[in-house]
């Protein structure tokens, strides 16, 4: 008997049809469900090369051959079970023989992958971003600044992180709590210096869910309409004024790192079910036009919040407070010119109106964040 | 809403789609003309069983494609080989619908009063 594990699914209709799985010492496996023993899934499950696997991911070998075309015979029926492990017991048939095969002509995907960044969301079955960094010293051979580098990702990171948030505010409370956000926004760098222009391949830290859809998706079609018309700085600075918070504000310093460091940006994501990759770029020049318009609204990146809670702390001198949430402590300051502190009792319950605003630090590769109380009243 | 199959708190999601006017879907099935049958939900054909990875809101739901084609691939695997393809003619009324997984599978919770099988049509082998 041999333990499995299914790692993603491929192909969905009424339940998980076409499972990739490993084993516990990282051997790949697919495995495609046929009729259920009661009310347990029953996969017939194949161990395949990885090169094998990554055609058929592309959409360039049909499920059958995968199967039957193998350098082994054994192979294995399972049954799903309670915990993430499914038992699948070897058969002594030859697999040909196996009345329960995929026929032969389906293939995962309609048309082969019409880009890099596709055949790698494909290969990886998960979304992938591939960035291409137009630095000056890249011109001329494959090279880049370390700090550049380094300071365009962090970035870049900081603007999905901020887009996925505003993203995700805009869903239903009870849709928000369903989804598991940890990590969410997350993006490793899984190709740090492919071939070509500077170009470097990232992907979603988390795995797409078993319908194949990844939370990441959320925050890129968000960064998507900031990029959307970088070359029209009105139409960009309408589209900036929509997303006024931590959004705009992340987007802003990206333009001007791009300015400082005299940088344009390509970029381009997809899914593994995309036919074609979602595609955004930014001159140097272009970032400077945008950076130029931007500069003459202000608060642009400061975000409303409101807090309810009691009062813990509360310094009419200094003009600090510090709240207790729902969420959590917050703790705050008083904007010069702002509502006053005097009067208010500790452990009162009060809703405090805030902007938030972001500092970078160390370079603009953190960031801190501070609360300015504009308004208070009991709740 | 009364929906067809009891659906958890939720369900379907909020950013589900309300069906407004006529949508045309494909769903494979086993009989042609199709039986009410055709159309029960995972959870409905396996109350106990677990889903793994597949919230129940979507375990309650059926899969429909807006391409014929995908049904056309599916019927390729085991599971589905030899069904029929019924076109399903959804309208005001239908239910709720949304887009999971890949970008034409679709999730749909019938309402109960939404004759199904008044609105199938087998479509040609």
């Amino acid at each position: 008997m041999k333990k499995i594990r299914p790692t993603s699914t491929l192909y969905y209709y009424d339940g998980p049809q076409v499972v990739e799985a490993r084993d516990a010492i990282g051997g790949h496996y697919v495995a495609v469900m046929v009729a259920p023993v009661g009310e347990q899934d029953r996969y017939v499950v194949a161990g395949v090369e990885p090169q094998r696997l990554q055609q058929f991911l592309a959409g360039e070998i049909d499920l059958r051959s995968l199967m039957l075309h193998r350098s082994e015979d054994e192979w294995f029926l399972a049954t799903t079970g309670a915990d993430d492990w499914w038992l699948a017991e070897p058969q002594s048939s030859p697999l040909s023989s196996f009345s329960q095969l995929p026929e032969e002509g389906f293939l995962l995907h309609d048309a082969p992958p019409s880009s890099e960044a596709l055949r790698e969301a494909r290969a990886r079955n998960n979304l992938v971003m591939e960035v291409a960094a137009e630095a000056r010293e890249s011109a001329g051979e494959h090279r880049i600044r370390v700090g550049t580098l380094a300071e365009l990702l962090t970035h870049l990171q900081v603007v999905v992180k901020h887009a996925y948030g505003a993203a995700l505010r805009t869903l239903p409370v009870d849709s928000r709590r369903m989804i598991d956000r940890s990590e969410a926004h997350l993006l490793d760098v899984v190709v740090p210096a492919a071939p070509g222009s500077f170009r470097i391949v990232l992907e979603a830290a988390t795995r797409p869910d078993l319908l194949g859809q990844s939370e990441l998706r959320r925050a890129l079609e968000r960064m998507d309409e900031l990029f959307l018309s970088a070359s029209d700085p009105q139409q960009t600075l309408a589209m900036v004024k929509a997303h006024r918070g931590h959004l705009a504000g992340a987007y802003q310093r990206l333009l001007r790192f791009l300015v400082d460091s005299k940088v344009g940006l390509r970029y381009a994501w997809a899914e593994p079910s995309f036919a074609e990759p979602r595609a955004r770029a930014i001159s140097e020049a272009d970032a400077g036009s945008l950076v130029d318009a931007l500069s003459g609204v202000s608060n642009l990146g400061a975000e409303p919040v409101e807090l309810v809670g009691a009062l813990k702390a509360a310094n009419v001198n200094s003009g600090t407070w510090r709240l207790a949430t729902e969420g959590g402590e917050r703790a705050g300051k008083l904007k010069p010119g702002g509502p006053s502190l005097a009067g208010l009792k500790l452990e009162g319950t009060y809703r405090f109106t805030c902007l938030e605003e972001i500092e970078e630090t160390h370079g603009g590769t953190r960031e801190q964040q501070t609360l300015y109380l504009m308004e208070h009243e009991p709740a | 809403m009364n929906y067809r199959e009891p659906l958890p708190d939720g369900c379907p999601p909020p950013e589900s789609d309300e069906v407004a006017g006529p949508l045309v879907v494909f769903r494979l099935v086993r009989s042609s003309p199709p039986s009410l049958d055709d159309f029960r939900s995972q959870r409905a054909e396996r109350p106990s069983a677990a889903f793994r990875g597949v919230s129940e809101c979507v375990a309650r739901g059926l899969s429909v494609y807006k391409r014929v084609t995908d049904c056309d691939k599916t019927r390729k695997l085991p599971q589905f080989q030899g069904r029929f393809i019924c076109q399903v003619y959804l309208e005001a009324g239908a239910g709720r619908i949304q887009q999971t997984g890949r970008p034409t599978h679709y999730t749909w919770w019938p309402l109960a009063a939404f004759e199904i099988l008044g609105h199938c049509e087998a479509v040609a082998p």
